[in-house]
């Protein structure tokens, strides 16, 4: 059994590596060592292997959870007492470990990617900053305190996609990143505070206790859930949230590895599970979880099929696979959409890691100037097929068990059934299309920064993370496959016919998706390895569904032309001059533009002339008798 | 009568005599800042000492000596510290009247201390106009063009709302006979509440007086003179007034409302309402208004009426629970102290700035956190704490005041005041994203004094503080905001 | 016919209210000044009055006016300066003028 203090440590020493980094090293360490990554790197190992005691203690506890005692944060007399409480059952001790070993693997890949550059210790001070509240977040005991974490990764975030801040594209990215998911954070709050207005209490174990009981019930739980929701749609990027992660890419790409792929999106997926208790007793609120995530996974997915950035593909995709997590959630329950956080974790961390290795060589991310890195980047292609097999769902690499476990639990609804498995289709085709175009044919020259016309393997120590995650990427997922991994979450929500390796060939539907993958696998090898079929001409073909996949379903342009500007601006602003804030687009930047627009024409009002102030307390002291003796 | 109770005070005027005379004596001006900040240091340790005592009120109950008004005291003498040691530097463009700068400094403090305490219309109504007009004395101290318009701007508003206020005041004290809260208070229960709803009287004196005091903290529709007045005075003195000035107004009507007209209930139900709107009014226009802005110092000036509405958030929940619970009121102590440290480090950190650039627009700061990267930093903290993000101060602050708010139920003003905070982070972001992402004008490294580096250090120190332990500043909130009653 | 609490009640709202007036609407800064002036002197009248009809036997509204008193004194010099130093930047006192900082 674990010593509580050591749960303490696991997210502290990382916040010790921020200061040290911050305090100690950026100011006096010269530029060119690498001192810092070092730092983080000992501070990970320990917490890694503190998260791994966690797990093998959760696993042998009673009732899967480790007491912690708390300590008084806030205690106001006669109305909120916040406790700094850890709440350690499966779940979190399941996502410790996720996150220190992703993070741990990617800050060593890290210490190759980022050398030389400019911000090397500013980088490593912000994703020590970055782990902390990651970890934080997971093993918060209330909802308060959570929220301080949640706002702190959105914080880092912000930081880090902005960390080539010189770029302009990265700084509008980030701005971007961090207003939409500041809505998502707005019904968070809102929810909270209507679960803390009718049960007087921010303890996430106690609101479970209240919702299981039935004591929370109804339509409170039901906005209080969704409220929740409405923050895990925004972190997670989900529909219609979802517009800042593509664009998030603009940040170095172990950011968008460790951030944007394996743990921050995750950390929407994690927070419906940790109030699941909520969502389970509110039909309401599960069936919108299962919706929104099944919509999101077909639609992020096709607008997958169609992009050319290889770091686009993979944020497309990544959103379609948080799609799947929460369809698991809303149809299965918690182990199903962790199972399939926690294979995907490894397998699209390492994709991430995989591009950041083929840029490194080629110097682009455009996929359309690669092609051919097959011999010169063995490694990188050994691990980047293996990763793509695994996210395709083939047996028996560890995304086939999660996933196929997220399809059968969603068979109770046909309609999202249906989305689901055409999405089984499409993730595989456009996986392998990134696969034969960066890997396959000739190479074509790459980038204009490319270093020569010949690029090489990337570092060791960028190989070497790469190689670790493969290993978790073939075999993560045998942790369930006789239903370990469901029993220890609770519930026991794992699907019966998971009882061996080869088990599930006596089924009809893992049969059904393999068929469907190893389709999609297989038109990708025609379209762009073998050009058996044109890719133009097919493109031409289904030219309407093409360009409605590469435009992105011109929501982009919905809710910068429709609604920003006929609604807000001609309807209520139509008198103003031209909207003219191009590149920033969402709902959020309508109401951004309409608050630009209230306030150039409130600032009217404050003329500079003296009397007319007067004039406004003058008619202020009215109103306000008027509105007492009409209302009072 | 107990004249050592009123030592603090006593102690800042005899420094404040000692300044102007000192002056005239002193070559090396610095000596005058030092002598300032010894008197604030003195009064404060004696002030510190009072603390948890329970003292009668002096001067015939007409002043008062709780702990609430010790722990007002001493965030005005903070500030006042702060603002003092940012001076320093300023005041070397002054080729004259230094002497009475730090005067006038010190005397608007002890009219601020003398309100935080004042228990009789008469004192509260002299003690704000001692501190009024020192202000417009010291908002004009620049003499140039716009230093002189936002004087005489101050000035004239502020005397307009004062007679508004005294007429109100003369209303109050014709319908009770009383000029002291408490006795007020005791005439207003004993009426029956016929009596009290046939006359005009109480209701109009009562909106007079929130139309006086919302001036003074900036509410709206009393706010107009705030922009222009904060972009003309002196920086020190703007951020003197955006802190001090407010804290002031906040305790002025904290102690009328809660003493004189806290009961019966249907009153206090009433002027919960008038505050609840005008905050919601008040961070709406504010945020809104702050967005198109370039210049900072104007900037602040619309993010302050914001942040006065989030204030009168606690006023409301004062209102709406009748005194029965302290959280709005604590929680108004609460966000007071985390705002003084924050719009402090925001200001020290712009005087720091703009002292260097001569230029208050914000897009001559870019490239600072390559140029100063220390108050950068600083200022980023600052900002950070007025979106009220953890974990700064703000998020404590704001968070402690919602949840007094949501107990009684106003989860609507809750919800307005959340939508607002996320508008805000807009414009206060833009500043960070102008300092930090910025092409600086040039690579020149900006150096700072020693004195600057201190307060914005103190500064920073309080915000970080205050939002990751906040335990032991919310104690002494809710013990300061139990008020006597006399 | 004789005079009660109403007709001085009266006489200073009146006075209050061409007072506010003047401040609001006439453009030289010091006529501005003279009509507060005119406010405070409203006021003072309702205090005395009340105090003379409410509580005859205490002096309290007569005392306030007083302080109030004292208190005009000092805005008016603090203001007279002011307007002052605007003169000597802009030769003008007009207050419509004044309008450097707006929006």
């Amino acid at each position: 059994m674990i010593p509580y203090q050591f749960i303490w440590l696991i997210f502290l020493l990382p916040f010790f590596s921020f200061l040290i980094i911050a305090f100690f090293i950026r100011p006096f360490v010269k530029q060119e060592s690498r001192i810092a990554g070092y730092t983080l790197i000992a501070a990970l190992s320990i917490s890694l292997a503190l998260s791994v005691w966690t797990l093998a203690s959760v696993m042998t506890a009673p009732n899967h959870e480790l007491p912690v005692p708390v300590i008084n944060w806030v205690v106001i007399e006669g109305g909120v007492t916040l406790h700094l409480g850890l709440l350690v059952d499966a779940l979190t001790a399941v996502m410790l470990v996720v996150v220190t070993f992703v993070s741990l693997m990617i800050q060593i890949y890290s210490q190759g990617y980022m050398r030389g550059d400019p911000g090397y210790h500013r980088y490593y001070a912000w994703m020590s900053l970055f782990t902390m509240s990651m970890l934080g977040l997971i093993v918060a005991g209330n909802l308060v305190f959570m929220f301080v974490f949640w706002e702190l990764v959105g914080l880092c975030s912000y930081l880090l996609i902005g960390f080539w801040f010189h770029k302009p594209s990265a700084a509008n990215a980030a701005k971007k990143a961090f207003i939409v998911t500041r809505v998502g954070d707005f019904g968070f709050l809102v929810g909270i505070l209507i679960l803390y207005m009718n049960t007087g209490t921010f303890d996430i174990a106690e609101l479970h206790e209240l919702a299981i009981t039935g004591v929370l019930a109804g339509s409170v739980l039901t906005w209080g859930a969704i409220g929740i929701f409405a923050g895990a749609v925004g972190k997670s990027a989900q529909f219609p949230l979802h517009t800042w992660l593509p664009d998030a890419m603009e940040g170095p790409t172990p950011v968008s590895a460790l951030i944007h792929s394996a743990t921050m999106v995750s950390a929407g997926v994690f927070l419906v599970a940790r109030m699941f208790p909520l969502f389970e007793n509110s039909p309401a609120a599960l069936t919108t979880v299962a919706v929104i995530g099944g919509v999101t996974a077909i639609f992020a997915a096709s607008m997958g099929l169609v992009a050319n950035d290889i770091k686009r593909v993979l944020a497309y995709s990544t959103i379609s696979q948080l799609g799947y997590m929460m369809l698991g959630l809303g149809t299965g329950g918690v182990a199903i959409g962790i199972f399939h956080l926690f294979n995907h974790a490894f397998f699209k961390a390492l994709l991430f890691l995989g591009a950041g290795s083929v840029n490194h060589a080629t110097g682009t991310f455009d996929m359309r100037l690669m092609g051919g890195l097959r011999r010169m980047m063995p490694w990188t292609y050994a691990t980047f097929v293996i990763a793509s097999l695994s996210i395709a769902g083939i047996w028996p690499l560890s995304g086939f068990w999660s996933k196929d476990e997220i399809v059968i639990s969603a068979l109770a609804q046909p309609v999202l059934f249906v989305l689901a498995m055409i999405t089984v289709f499409m993730t595989a085709f456009y996986m392998f299309r990134a696969v034969f175009m960066t890997f396959g044919g000739e190479y074509r020259g790459g980038g204009p920064e490319a270093h020569d016309s010949h690029p090489h393997e990337s570092p060791n120590v960028m190989v070497v993370p790469m190689v670790a995650l493969a290993v978790l990427a073939v075999f993560s997922g045998l942790w369930n496959v006789t239903g370990h991994f469901g029993a220890l979450l609770g519930h026991g929500e794992t699907h019966g016919f998971f009882a061996g390796l080869f088990h599930p060939f006596t089924q009809v539907l893992p049969w059904l998706s393999l068929i469907l993958a190893g389709l999609g696998i297989l038109l990708a090898y025609a379209i762009y390895d073998k050009k058996w079929v044109s890719a133009e001409r097919l493109g031409r073909l289904f030219r309407p569904l093409y360009s409605l996949f590469l435009h992105k379903y011109w929501l982009d342009e919905l809710y910068e032309n429709v609604i920003v500007k006929t609604v807000l601006l001609r309807g209520l602003f139509g008198s103003f001059e031209r909207f003219d804030s191009r590149g920033v687009d969402g709902v959020v930047n309508g109401v951004a533009s309409s608050a630009i627009y209230g306030g150039r024409a409130l600032r009217r009002m404050q003329t500079g002339q003296l009397q007319l102030y007067g004039l406004f307390m003058g008619i202020g002291i009215l109103a306000i008798i008027f509105a007492i003796f009409f209302f009072g | 009568m107990n004249l050592t109770l009123f030592i603090p005070e006593l102690t800042l005027t005899v420094f404040a005599i000692l300044v102007i005379l000192l002056d005239l004596f002193v070559r090396q001006k610095r000596v005058l800042a030092q002598v300032s900040i010894s008197g604030l240091v003195i009064a404060g340790v004696i002030t510190i000492a009072m603390w948890g005592n329970s003292f009668p009120a002096i001067f015939n109950n007409m002043l008062a000596v709780d702990n609430f008004a010790l722990f007002f005291k001493l965030i005005f003498l903070a500030v006042a510290f702060l603002v003092i040691l940012a001076s320093v530097d300023y005041t070397s463009r002054f080729a004259r009247f230094q002497g009475e700068y730090y005067a006038l400094v010190l005397l608007s403090t002890l009219g601020m201390m003398l309100m935080a305490g004042a228990a009789d219309l008469i004192t509260l109504y002299i003690s704000l106009e001692l501190t009024s007009i020192s202000l417009y004395a010291l908002v004009g101290f620049l003499k140039d063009g716009k230093s002189t318009e936002a004087s005489l701007k101050y000035l004239l508003l502020g005397a307009i709302s004062s007679a508004v206020l005294l007429y109100g005041m003369a209303l109050i004290f014709g319908f009770t006979g009383k000029t002291q809260l408490g006795e007020i208070a005791m005439v207003i229960q004993t009426m029956p509440a016929q009596t009290l709803l046939a006359s005009p009287a109480l209701i109009l004196g009562m909106v007079l007086l929130i139309a006086g005091f919302g001036f003074k903290i900036a509410a709206v529709p009393f706010q107009m003179w705030v922009p222009d007045v904060y972009e003309g005075a002196p920086t020190p003195i703007t951020a003197y007034l955006s802190v001090a000035s407010k804290a002031a107004g906040f305790a002025i009507i904290l102690r009328v409302f809660f003493s004189a007209f806290g009961q019966p209930e249907w009153l206090s139900l009433n002027w919960g309402m008038i505050f609840a709107v005008l905050a919601a009014i008040g961070m709406t226009l504010g945020n809104i208004m702050a967005i198109p802005q370039t210049n900072i110092k104007r900037l602040l000036g619309y993010s302050s009426i914001a942040q006065a509405g989030y204030l009168l958030i606690g006023l409301a929940a004062m209102g709406f629970s009748a005194g029965a619970d302290t959280a709005g009121r604590s929680g108004i102590l609460f966000f007071l102290a985390s705002y003084v440290f924050t719009n402090m480090g925001v200001f020290i950190a712009i005087i720091a700035i703009s002292t260097k650039l001569n230029s208050d627009q914000i897009e001559d700061y870019a490239g600072m956190g390559k140029r100063t990267p220390l108050v950068a930093l600083a200022l980023t903290l600052g900002l950070i704490s007025l979106i009220g993000m953890p974990p700064a101060a703000g998020f404590m602050a704001k968070f402690y005041i919602f949840s007094a708010a949501v107990q009684h139920n106003l989860l609507w003003l809750v919800i307005i005041a959340v939508i607002n905070s996320v508008i805000s982070a807009y414009y206060y972001l833009r500043v960070v994203k102008v300092m930090w992402l910025g092409k600086p004008a040039s690579e020149e490294k900006i150096s700072q004094s020693g004195t600057l580096k201190l307060a914005l250090v103190l500064a920073s120190l309080g915000i970080l503080l205050l939002g990751i332990l906040p335990g032991y500043v919310m104690r002494l909130a809710e013990f300061a905001a139990n008020m006597r009653l006399y | 016919m004789s005079l009660g609490l109403e007709h001085y009640l009266v006489l200073s709202a009146v006075l209050f209210s061409i007072g506010l007036y003047g401040a609001l609407a006439k453009r030289n800064a010091v006529i501005i000044l003279m009509c507060i002036e005119l406010m405070l002197v409203a006021v003072n009248i309702t205090l005395i009055a009340f105090s003379r009809y409410i509580v005859p036997a205490e002096l309290t509204g007569q005392i306030f006016a007083i302080f109030v008193i004292v208190v005009a004194a000092a805005e008016a010099a603090v203001g007279l300066a002011i307007i002052l130093a605007i003169y000597r930047n802009r030769q003008d006192i007009d207050v419509t003028k004044i309008n450097l900082m707006k929006w």
